[in-house]
């Protein structure tokens, strides 16, 4: 029996992966373990290791496919296997025969193509198909061991705890009893687009070259336009006086070591302020997902990390509970692991507000663009020398706050800025809260 | 049992006879000329009135049965009327002599009985005292109808006719501008300020509760008599020949009373036998009964033989001089009495019977003594009263009849109650609801050592009010308070705070109970609140329906749950219905205590809360710790609405293993209706009915233990009303439930949770909810019971079946699906 390779899903709001590399092709016979091809999701990159030993019969993706999680990938058996049954029907085939299926739902009895889904009707506890729905489990994976062979909700948490999952529109299906076929949303870019030269001479001025948007940087071209087309966007400017903090930095700097702290760079101090002021604003660390405010009882800061891959944003969770050390160390961690690709789809969901900073690079103020579902994000600037009207100078930090006005208003989102820069001028006096 | 009476020996053996006193029948005979001395003439119109009123709003109604018309007026009554033209004499010369303090209980054929008492009411009422009542009653509203609107302006008297008239017709349509805003109806109406207390659909049910009425003034000291109507055909009926001797028992004349006061006194209460030789269709005398007379039946009851006498019923004087002689000897203390008043209903049972039973000749016969026409006729011979005075009467009788009719049939004036517009009206009277510390803070209770001088005050006091001590240790029984501890906590509490407060049921007194939870009350507690019951549930939980009605609050007890069929009808039809039924008007603070059994067998060992959840208007506990059980019979006692307390025997010593605080010395409520979870756990719950909750505990710990599953474990506490709210949260958490308790599992109160349940929670549930309760069997012998009563691992089986199999699990029982559909199939 030939088996069907399927995207995994990784984390659970991804929906659709790219493959990057075959590392094999059709006709390659492979052992358990050994890697069929790489992909990306929005945020990392995996590798696929084989499951089943035997000859890859068939290839139904290119390199470069973006590939919704569950849709098969590659088949599995041995030479000469009858592999019809599982090859998945030409999309225009598919589309109208779905639909049928979807007016005839329940009922629908359309032999399945791939996987376990028989076409026949899934006993599934009313519990355990909420959660197979929510969490987006690969049904194809999930053991039944209720009465009667009816599937519980410990199933589903079992291949969850595994890792196996799936889209809702797969699970969907899969409950339906329908074979699992899953509409592409454009047609997938066409085979292998190798980097296309331009005809090229030596000295010709107008030379370029086109390479394909690599996964993240299409999922950040995704996430940051929806972002700005979605969202009622804008931004607050304001500043600090950060000679307290600068002072404080200075201390750490001399005798942190000594005492063991560490290192603690500015941005530390800006996302520990931050987590202390964040809880007093339920709706500025909240997600808006449709019309549901998800304010969270923690405040989990997002750090947005520059990476040659492109922007990773891993998150802070329950900021507000860590000491300035012990923040500090986690910020290392997670910048550490964003830069070598390791970050895990779950270290970088469930951010309720962003911290980006740019201040390094000299920038005076920008409009940082919010982190979906998020409700605002935070811009940190460099510091310029300002004048009091006593003629003191003293060195002032800029902060650019970026809210969606749809869930937030102006005065709060002011006052919010106001608060969190009072926090920073009085730094020595945060920490002793 | 009282050890001041000796049972000797030595006389019980002795030979001799029981001797009777004759019983006079139709024994009266005063003429005219006598009767003149003692009626004035308007006494003797009255008389005519008030019997001629009956028969017309009768007659009225016999039409619009029949004809849909009455003079001229057309209306179409859906609705009972079981009418009683024939019996007016009779209802009047009762009601004649009755005033307002006493009580008048009766059938479904009381329109006569209610007409002739609120008559005779509005005649010996001032005028100020009848216009507040009408004023008062239901925020005037039945006075806003016919105000205005009477023959004689400025004239109270004919305006309370019209109100008395209106009130009892509309109710008898079902407006809301009745006297109980039409859920009476016809053979239920009411209306307490008269004296008119409520009337019974059941034949014979209001005789307990007239006997309930009377211990009422009895125990507390009240004015009045009670008088209990019913017709020939309702001492056939049990809870009757119940009442008749419970208002005869020995106690009360010998035993009660205290400190020398309030002894001597008998049951103020005339049995009042309407012998109309008809029970329907039934003949009492010469078919179904052996007695020829009522009275001889009443006559064994006591040695005084209940004064029991016949009188002619179509003769209102000579009802009149029987009654007020009944009334004297019971206002003397010489109660009970009874009297067998001959009469006759000339219309049929109702509108639809065809009188198959008798023959028209007879028929005739009794029309031809008519009471009415005889009555005036004598009195014109006599020189009373003129004919033009009685037509002028007739006239004005046919005009009001007439008047109230077109008020009553207004769907304007009178409409019906709304329940489109009001969809809660109904629910929002099914239970009173409220906390009355006392039903009479006028009064100190009666009471014969100080609290603290109690000898069970005192043993409890001693006792550890938590299980465990310091070392997680079970403290001995013997030194723990244990249920029985707590119910008396809270029943003591409130027999020295609230005057009115009784106790009663079989073995209460000296036993303390059979199960000794009112140990240390005969210390505290005259007779007359706390004694023996006869062994007649009928009559303990109907006369605590009436000792309600009058304005007191009664516990009662049926020793064993089992007994609940004993008192069908009091607990199903009376206790649960009449607060209702009075549309709010009366209350019912009765608690009534029934003990669940164990090892005695299938008679002895029922949990029957399902029958009393089915039925609506009664709130059901079952607690399982002394804390839930002082808690909810405090709010049951504190409460106005009808409780049936279920307890069980397997648990009464069972100490306080939950509230590390220990079960507070002081008076608190545990909230009737609010489930309590007993045990915190995340993977399935499990949902009890009173005992089974030990062994819920015992499988809970065992998943956790053996198979590293968390049970949670609510206790129902109660069962009606019931907030689902805390054990849809546990569903929610856990997607898992069994409900278990001791009831056999068909259409048991888990049945019905567990419907509830999955229509509340179905997205929520991983498992159709699962039921595990006893089999559906006779309950076996006590070595036998694990195969009929939940076990713990019967539990465990069930959890392992239906909800999650649990791997490695080999079951106990049989509880698949398979097995539970050939049992259904085989009606076990």
């Amino acid at each position: 029996m030939a088996t069907v390779v399927i995207m995994p899903r990784q984390g659970q709001s991804v929906e659709s992966c790219i493959i990057t590399t075959w590392q094999k092709k059709k006709g390659d016979r492979v052992e358990v373990g050994d890697i069929l091809f790489s992909y990306e999701t929005d945020k990392s990159a995996f590798d696929e290791p084989a499951q089943t030993a035997g000859t890859i019969l068939e290839v139904l993706a290119a390199e470069g496919d973006v590939i919704p999680c569950l849709d098969p990938v590659c088949i599995i058996g041995e030479p000469g296997e009858d592999i019809s049954a599982l090859l998945p029907k030409s999309a225009e085939a598919a589309a109208p025969a779905a639909e049928e299926e979807k007016k005839e739902a329940p009922k629908a009895e359309a032999a399945a193509t791939v996987s376990e889904s028989t076409g026949e009707r899934v006993f599934i506890s009313p519990r355990a198909r909420h959660l197979a729905l929510e969490s987006g489990v690969d049904m194809t994976k999930v053991v039944s061991t209720g009465p009667h062979g009816r599937i519980i909700e410990r199933d589903i948490n079992k291949a969850l705890d595994a890792g196996f999952t799936a889209t809702t529109e797969a699970v969907e299906a899969f409950l339906a009893g329908h074979p699992i076929v899953v509409e592409e949303e454009a047609p997938a870019v066409e085979a292998a687009p190798a980097p296309a030269a331009a005809p090229a001479a030596a000295d010709d001025l107008r030379a370029y070259v086109d390479e394909p948007m690599s996964g993240i940087r299409k999922v950040i071209a995704k996430a940051m336009h929806s972002s700005l087309s979605e969202m009622a966007q804008l931004t607050l400017n304001s500043s600090f006086d950060a000679t307290n903090l600068m002072a404080y930095r200075a201390k750490l700097k001399e005798a942190g070591e000594t005492l063991g702290l560490g290192k603690i760079t500015v941005n530390d101090m800006v996302l520990y302020a931050v987590s202390r002021v964040l809880p007093n604003y339920p709706e500025i660390n909240a997600n808006l997902i449709g019309d549901t405010f998800r304010k969270y009882k923690h405040a989990n800061v997002g750090m947005a990390v520059d990476t040659d891959r492109g922007l990773l944003v891993p998150v802070l969770f329950g900021a507000e509970k860590m000491t300035l050390a012990s923040l500090a160390a986690e910020t290392k961690v997670l910048a550490g692991k964003a830069r070598e690709g390791k970050l895990t789809p779950d270290e970088m969901n469930g951010g309720s507000f962003t911290v980006s900073n740019l201040g390094s690079m000299g920038v005076e103020s920008f409009t940082p663009v919010i982190n979906p579902p998020q409700t605002a994000i935070l811009g940190v600037c460099c510091t310029v020398n300002r004048v009091k009207a006593d003629g003191t100078v003293y060195p002032a930090m800029g902060l650019s706050l970026t809210f969606d006005h749809r869930a937030v208003d102006g005065a709060p989102a002011a006052k919010f800025l106001k608060e969190l820069c009072t926090a920073l001028e009085n730094f020595d006096l945060l920490l002793a809260k | 049992m009282p050890k001041s009476q000796y049972v000797d020996p030595g006389k019980v053996f002795q030979p001799g006879y029981i001797d009777f006193e004759s019983i006079p029948l139709c024994a009266y005979n005063l003429t005219l000329d006598e009767e003149k001395k003692l009626y004035s003439k308007d006494d003797f119109l009255r008389i005519y009135h008030d019997m001629r009123t009956i028969r017309e709003f009768e007659t009225m109604l016999n039409e619009i049965k029949v004809k849909s018309e009455y003079n001229g007026v057309k209306y179409t009554n859906p609705g009972p009327a079981h009418l009683s033209i024939g019996q007016e004499a009779s209802a009047v010369g009762q009601a004649y002599c009755m005033d307002i303090n006493d009580f008048q209980f009766g059938s479904h054929r009381s329109h006569g009985e209610i007409l002739a008492k609120g008559l005779s009411s509005i005649n010996k009422l001032t005028d100020e005292e009848l216009y507040d009542i009408m004023k008062e009653f239901l925020d005037g509203t039945i006075l806003k109808v016919v105000e205005g609107k009477q023959a004689h302006p400025g004239d109270v008297k004919d305006l309370a006719k019209d109100f008395l008239l209106y009130g009892a017709l509309a109710e008898i349509f079902a407006r809301t501008t009745g006297f109980n805003k039409g859920l009476g109806g016809s053979m239920h109406a009411f209306f307490i300020p008269f004296g008119i207390f409520p009337n019974n659909a059941i034949v014979g049910g209001a005789a307990p509760i007239a006997l309930g009425a009377a211990l009422y003034k009895r125990v507390n000291h009240k004015k009045g008599i009670v008088v209990a109507n019913s017709g020939d055909g309702a001492l056939g009926r049990g809870p009757v020949l119940e009442s008749l001797n419970f208002a005869s028992m020995d106690q009360i004349t010998k035993l009660w009373g205290m400190g020398g006061k309030y002894s001597d006194e008998g049951m103020p209460i005339l049995f009042n036998v309407f012998n109309n030789f008809y029970g329907m269709g039934g003949q009492t005398m010469g078919e179904t009964m052996g007695f020829t007379n009522p009275a001889r039946l009443a006559a064994g009851f006591n040695p005084t033989q209940m004064h029991a006498e016949k009188v002619n019923g179509y003769n209102p004087l000579a009802v009149i001089d029987a009654t007020k002689r009944k009334k004297e000897l019971l206002l003397n203390g010489q109660g009970p009495a009874f009297l067998e008043v001959a009469t006759y209903r000339v219309s049929g049972h109702s509108p639809s019977d065809s009188s198959t039973y008798r023959t028209p000749e007879e028929i005739e016969a009794w029309k031809a003594a008519d009471p009415i026409p005889a009555y005036r006729n004598k009195m014109i011979e006599g020189g009373v009263a003129t004919a033009e005075e009685f037509a002028a009467i007739d006239e004005e009788i046919v005009n009001r009849t007439t008047k109230i009719i077109k008020l009553a049939i207004d769907d304007e004036i009178s409409p019906r109650m709304d329940l489109s517009k009001h969809p809660d009206m109904i629910s929002s009277i099914m239970y009173s609801n409220q906390h009355v510390k006392s039903m009479d803070e006028t009064r100190e209770p009666e009471v014969l050592i100080p609290k603290e001088e109690d000898p069970r005050v005192k043993q409890i006091a001693g006792k550890a009010r938590y299980a465990f001590d310091e070392k997680g240790e079970m403290i001995p029984k013997m030194k723990l308070y244990n249920i029985r501890d707590g119910l008396f906590e809270a029943i003591i509490d409130k027999f020295y705070e609230d005057p009115t407060t009784i106790a009663y049921g079989e073995d209460n007194r000296d036993w303390g109970g059979a199960f000794a939870v009112y140990r240390g009350l005969t210390e505290a507690l005259p007779y007359h609140r706390f004694f023996n019951a006869p062994i007649s549930e009928s009559a303990i939980v109907g006369s605590a329906v009436g000792y309600a009605v009058a304005g007191g609050r009664a516990i009662v007890e049926l020793m064993y749950a089992d007994f609940i069929g004993c008192a069908g009808d009091e607990i199903f039809n009376q206790l649960s219905k009449w607060q209702a039924m009075s549309a709010g008007i009366l209350k019912m603070p009765v608690v009534l205590r029934v003990s669940v059994g164990s090892k005695y067998g299938a008679q002895h060992s029922q949990d029957w809360t399902a029958l009393c959840s089915h039925i609506p208007g009664l709130k059901v506990c079952f607690p399982a710790t002394p804390y839930d059980a002082k808690g909810l019979m405090n709010q049951a006692l504190n409460g106005t609405d009808p409780v049936v307390f279920f307890e069980s025997q397997r648990i009464y010593d069972k100490g306080e293993e939950f509230h590390k605080e220990g079960v507070p010395e002081g008076y608190y409520e545990v909230n009737i209706g609010e489930p309590d979870v007993k045990r915190e756990g995340k993977d399935v719950t499990i949902l009890s009915i009173g005992a089974v909750l030990y062994r819920a505990l015992d499988a809970a710990k065992k998943l956790e233990a053996d198979y590293g599953i968390s049970a949670e474990v609510i206790d129902a506490r109660s069962l009606v009303p019931f907030d689902y709210s805390k054990v849809i949260e546990s569903v929610k958490k856990t997607g898992k439930i069994v409900i278990v308790g001791d009831a056999v599992d068909r259409c048991s109160v888990m049945r019905d949770m567990a419907s509830n349940i999955a229509e509340m929670a179905f997205d929520y549930l991983d498992a159709p909810p699962a039921v595990f309760g006893s089999r559906n069997w006779i309950t076996p012998a006590f070595e036998l019971e694990k195969y009929y009563f939940p076990q713990p691992d019967g539990i465990i089986d069930v959890i392992h079946e239906k909800l999650m199999p649990i791997p490695g699990y080999t079951p106990t029982y049989n509880e698949t699906e398979l097995e539970h559909m050939d049992r259904a199939r085989k009606g076990v």
